[in-house]
């Protein structure tokens, strides 16, 4: 859940129309059309990349005259099939995903649950990964996977590139190689289950 | 009875910066330090074993550093580096809040001009890499004039939402930042401060921008997300080892810092040689200090420097790393520090841990000050554990704009100036020992009622560390003790 405060706002006056602020979008709420960048103001969630990364300092982020909530209550979804995402995905259901905007795994498996087929789709409903953007991607697409859904990257975008390795998928070679380094790989993935699994009987 | 002799009037705090971070410098009426009852203890007063340093120094101390660094970067083999060929220099925004910037600067500088006098090499570019402030080495690469003296074209600020490359590793595909690896050869230029212990353990420090700064969000989520907070800084050296960023690789060049000044550079072709030392330094010299702040029983923090709120500096630690003061974070067998992103997720809607034995933020903080920080960093998790009092409206209000940090404010107050902000905290809290984050070079600045517990404790932690706990620490790392040779 997040309460949206924050709006882009271009200035058509310096913006040369490059694309970057579209590919560094979460959300898909900016385009270029006629070479001037337009922010579909419902759609922004105020996370600032486009403005951050416009080579031309073409894009400020204001007040919204209007802040609105979004979210996904988690309530009104089976708990059963909540709960069965996150375990399938390694996450307790309470466990917070975003650090900035502290969506938790319930509400990411109960965006899915109302139809959320993409990251975006899932950071538009609930608010996660329009923060910092950066740190959260891999558990969205982590949900997404254990919910079946197959992930299909923009190929246009910079949005995100692909899913990677987890304390699961660690082959046992690599493990061996570097343990002696001070890399807990076991005992960080049984502390992640415990975690996990916590959160069964919720 | 603490020596009361080597309790000194306050060190100059760090001054205010111009930033989209934070507030006009102008706003920043009063230093804590210049409030009454604060004084400064040296490091080397505290640990009269640490090494001498090359800065603070006297009026040509950067000169000095530059010579040295030369001197270093002179011993490097360059000879694979061809003249008509491309080279990126790669640095991270850490380094850029060290001891004010400079020595970083230097260092880069030097960097720079050792491969042109060696290779003869002309297309020498920088490549500066973020945490989460995506501008933030932009403003560097301007106050620092780094611009001017790579000439134009040649630096870059880059960010992890930038146009990635693909990476084939021995876990799979990872992802780094393109304009990062856009040259025939690659510099790791960077420092041996241990800054986030709290994220790195200490473990494989040295490599650690190759899975952060220079990376992509796919493999900054990996690290944070995927691992586990003891495996985590695989992720860099999963990059590091592959074979497109080796076949890349030139050399590392490092500002080996400890938390009392430069005390060197060291430069390799071998970076894991530069990690082990690195590894030490890290373990011996901040451990100290590090495991001193722990024997604090109850204090008020103020955060009085310009960096984002976990980042402020006292004495080379950072306040992130003071909220987990309570516990030993460079001991492996402890899997969760109070505070890092995995012990954050592990909080439950009412507001308790998942696992009973997750341990709570520093409970010696009695109060935090926030007197001048940045955002740009979530910072929310530490103003609902410890009660915070943020000065200044603007201050207030700058948080309530920033992405990251729409929640900082519904759990602090805001009191209109610095003096009443610490009489609030007087008052409420009871303790008048105080820490204070503002950057102090070469030491701390503390209320005097501190200075005297730190005195008091500073030699028996001092023979704890080397004798009983960095012998841990280092068995724990696999780290020969031999290379201590090479930094004597």
């Amino acid at each position: 859940m997040k309460r949206v405060t924050l709006l882009a706002q271009v200035d058509p006056n310096i913006c040369t129309g490059c694309k970057i602020c579209e590919k560094v979008c979460p959300v898909y709420a900016i385009h270029v059309t006629d070479k001037k960048a337009k922010v579909t103001e419902d759609e922004c969630r105020g996370c600032a990349n486009c403005a951050d990364r416009c080579p031309f300092h073409t894009i400020t982020m204001v007040k919204r005259e209007k802040p609105f909530t979004i979210g996904v209550d988690a309530s009104k979804y089976d708990r059963d099939k909540i709960n069965e995402i996150c375990m399938k995905a390694h996450f307790n259901p309470e466990q917070v995903l975003c650090y900035c905007v502290g969506v938790r795994a319930e509400e990411v498996a109960a965006a899915i649950l109302a139809g959320a087929k993409t990251p975006h789709e899932i950071s538009s409903m609930t608010g996660i990964r329009t923060g910092c953007t950066i740190e959260c991607i891999q558990t969205i697409l982590r949900m997404l996977t254990a919910a079946g859904i197959e992930l299909k990257p923009d190929p246009n975008g910079w949005q995100w590139y692909g899913q990677t390795v987890t304390a699961w998928t660690m082959p046992e070679d690599v493990k061996t190689k570097y343990n002696s380094r001070g890399f807990y790989f076991d005992e960080d993935r049984e502390l992640l289950e415990e975690i996990a699994r916590t959160g069964e009987s919720n | 009875m603490a020596n009361n002799n080597i309790k000194r009037p306050v060190i100059m705090p760090i001054a205010p910066k111009p930033s989209q971070y934070g507030i006009d410098p102008a706003l920043v009426k009063k230093r804590v330090a210049e409030l009454p009852g604060m004084c400064s203890l040296k490091l080397a007063d505290l640990f009269p074993e640490l090494p001498p340093v090359l800065y603070p120094g006297g009026p040509d101390a950067l000169d000095k550093l530059y010579e040295t660094a030369k001197e270093e970067l002179r011993k490097v083999d360059m000879s694979f580096i061809k003249a008509d060929q491309s080279v990126n220099i790669l640095a991270s925004h850490h380094g850029f809040t060290l001891l004010g910037g400079q020595p970083y600067a230097i260092l880069i500088k030097a960097t720079r001009d050792v491969i042109e006098e060696k290779t003869g090499c002309k297309n020498i570019r920088l490549r500066a890499g973020v945490g989460m402030r995506f501008r933030e080495t932009e403003e560097y690469i301007k106050r620092y004039e780094l611009d001017k003296y790579f000439g134009p074209g040649k630096t870059k600020g880059v960010a992890p939402v930038d146009e990635g490359i693909p990476i084939e590793t021995e876990v799979g595909t990872l992802y780094g930042i393109k304009a990062v690896y856009d040259a025939d050869w690659i510099i790791h230029c960077h420092h041996t401060d241990v800054r986030e212990v709290h994220f790195h353990r200490q473990i494989d420090k040295a490599v650690k921008p190759f899975g952060m700064s220079y990376a992509r969000i796919e493999t900054r989520s990996t690290y944070h997300q995927n691992l586990g907070p003891r495996a985590a800084n695989f992720t860099a050296r999963a990059i590091f080892e592959s074979k497109f960023v080796q076949s890349k690789f030139a050399f590392a060049s490092f500002l080996n810092v400890g938390p009392h000044g430069v005390i060197g550079v060291d430069a390799d072709n071998d970076l894991y040689a530069v990690n082990d030392r690195a590894t030490f330094i890290g373990c011996q010299l901040y451990g100290k200090i590090m495991t001193l702040f722990g024997e604090i029983d109850d204090c008020i923090a103020v955060l009085d420097f310009p960096c984002p709120v976990p980042y402020v500096f006292s004495a080379g630690v950072i306040y992130a790393n003071f909220t987990g003061a309570n516990t030993d974070l460079y001991d492996m067998e402890s899997p969760l520090p109070p505070y890092t992103w995995y012990t954050e997720a592990f909080y439950k809607k009412n507001g308790k841990p998942i696992l009973e034995n997750i341990p709570p933020l520093n409970p010696a903080i009695k109060m935090c000050v926030h007197n001048y920080a940045w955002t740009g960093y979530p910072s929310a998790f530490f103003s609902d554990h410890i009660p915070t009092v943020v000065v200044g409206q603007q201050q207030a209000d700058l948080f309530d704009m920033e992405p990251m940090n729409i929640e900082y404010m519904s759990h602090a107050v805001v009191a209109k100036t610095t003096e009443s902000a610490m009489e609030f905290a007087y008052k409420t809290t009871g303790t008048d020992k105080v820490i204070i984050f503002d950057g102090a070079m070469g030491g701390l600045n503390c209320s005097e009622t501190l200075a005297d517990l730190l005195i008091e404790r500073a030699p028996a932690v001092s023979e704890r560390v080397e004798k009983e706990l960095l012998p841990k620490w280092l068995r724990q790392r696999g780290v020969d003790v031999t290379i201590l040779e090479k930094l004597k």
